[in-house]
């Protein structure tokens, strides 16, 4: 075989695994995102501190830091991940600590005149949230949304640390088999630029699609 | 209480801080009639509205809504809401929403109707306030007025037992008063229960039942708006009313 054809099956296999970890990490970190925004704008003390402290922390640690603590130091409490996961779940919380920021900002961007309109029609807390506030917020979001999940994309090459086969990793070991770095790494640069591409784009779209007169991002 | 009184409101008190708003106001409404309230800005009338539905919380004093005594702790203030329709100065009309949806979303998410029931009714109510060609639009798409039309169409849609008005036409230009005004005489002549916080004389004086003074906290005048308006027995009264007619009237002579 020569040097082309296994390096790209080899490489394909990885990107098949970056591409799981991505198809995982790009909705839950979304969903936390909010969440967490949530949670601290109209959770009661409690939940606005556990959110807010979480928030901090994630935002305090280096993503490699967060990574090797799931994988290396939880297993010491008893929490066991395997390397794929424990690599989601670090990219998860670190992405979501991020895009609540973006959220949160967005929420209390909202005039306070929706949400007494939203009480003033008899709507409860969570109905006024999920009806009125979110879909607005989420709108004015959006672009910084997409600006983390393309550092999701990009980042998630970390997971070789713990030993997940995904892209990166696969090209750094067959870099060290066949030191061939210029075809090798750049090959793999493209991969992620063109998945960094594609996802720029499908937001951009959405973006679009969810446009509403009167509601473009301040 | 009577059948016939929808509101009922007994020494009303609110304090913000240090600052007392409210002193004391005690009124009723009886079904089918149009009360005016009027006064200098800052007398209390904005947070008077905001207390009556609760979205503010009186320190003290007493509400009944169609028999019901909303200010009881144990009340459920989501329930008490929905009977009430507010129109706000600033329309607060939900900017994701277009106007269909804007009046069917109260019906869909908070008295679950089906869609298709909930947008029946909102067209029909953008039909009573001349707008079901606008239904489509969203709140960026329409005039000043316009919006304020689909705002009461909101109200009404959930089909309330009063409607409040908080000066529905302040943040208006002069020249779309007019249409929003029209609908709100309608609805008046209609017998639809309304508070409405206005300065305009003018719809006050053609479907007004009954004028409420408001200064510095209290009622300190009330009557039939004519009498309210023409022949005010205190001094602020009389000078709040000059002031009025000064600038409507005086620009005219």
């Amino acid at each position: 075989m020569s040097f082309w054809e296994s390096f790209i099956s080899y490489l394909l296999q990885g990107w098949v695994a970056t591409l799981e970890i991505l198809a995982i990490s790009i909705p839950l970190s979304i969903l936390l995102g909010l969440s967490l925004a949530v949670a601290r704008v109209y959770g009661n003390w409690l939940i606005s501190l556990i959110a807010g402290g979480f928030v901090a922390l994630l935002r305090g640690l280096p993503l490699v830091v967060t990574l090797l603590i799931v994988f290396f130091a939880l297993p010491k409490l008893g929490i066991y991940f395997s390397p794929f996961w424990a690599a989601v779940i670090a990219f998860i919380m670190c992405s979501g600590a991020y895009q609540s920021e973006y959220v949160r900002g967005a929420i209390r961007s909202i005039d306070v005149g929706q949400s007494l309109a939203a009480q003033a029609l008899g709507m409860t807390k969570i109905q006024e949230v999920i009806y009125i506030i979110l879909p607005q917020a989420f709108r004015r979001a959006l672009p910084g949304i997409t600006n983390e999940i393309i550092y999701l994309i990009l980042y998630s090459s970390l997971a070789y640390l713990v030993g997940v086969q995904e892209l990166f990793s696969i090209a750094k070991h067959f870099n060290s088999l066949q030191f061939r770095p210029i075809e090798i790494f750049s090959t793999t640069a493209l991969i992620y630029a063109f998945m960094a591409t594609i996802a720029t784009l499908f937001f951009r779209k959405l973006e679009n699609k969810l446009k509403i007169p009167g509601l473009e991002t301040i | 209480m009577s059948d016939d009184i929808v509101l009922k409101v007994e020494d009303l008190h609110k304090n913000y801080g240090n600052v007392t708003v409210l002193k004391g106001v005690s009124f009723e409404v009886r079904r089918g009639e149009t009360k005016i309230i009027c006064g200098p800005s800052g007398s209390g009338k904005s947070t008077l509205l905001r207390c009556l539905n609760l979205i503010t919380r009186p320190d003290k004093g007493r509400i009944w809504l169609e028999r019901e005594e909303i200010t009881n702790r144990n009340i459920n203030i989501n329930k008490v809401r929905q009977k009430i329709g507010f129109v706000f100065q600033e329309f607060n009309l939900f900017n994701h929403l277009t106007a269909l949806r804007n009046v069917s979303v109260g019906l869909e998410v908070v008295k679950k109707m089906n869609k298709d029931e909930a947008r029946k009714i909102a067209l029909e109510m953008l039909k009573k306030v001349g707008l079901e060609e606008h239904a489509h639009k969203y709140p960026a798409e329409l005039s000043g007025g316009q919006k304020q039309r689909v705002a009461i169409a909101r109200a009404l849609a959930m089909n309330p037992a009063i409607i409040f008005y908080d000066e529905p036409t302040s943040a208006l230009d002069p020249q779309l008063i007019g249409e929003v005004l029209e609908v709100m005489k309608a609805l008046a002549r209609e017998k639809v229960t309304s508070i409405v916080v206005t300065h305009e004389m003018g719809f006050a004086l053609s479907v007004g039942d009954e004028m409420l003074f408001m200064y510095d906290g209290k009622i300190i005048e009330r009557g039939i708006p004519q009498e309210v308006i023409q022949n005010p027995r205190c001094e602020e009264a009389r000078r709040f009313f000059q002031r009025i007619n000064e600038l409507y009237v005086g620009k005219r002579r």
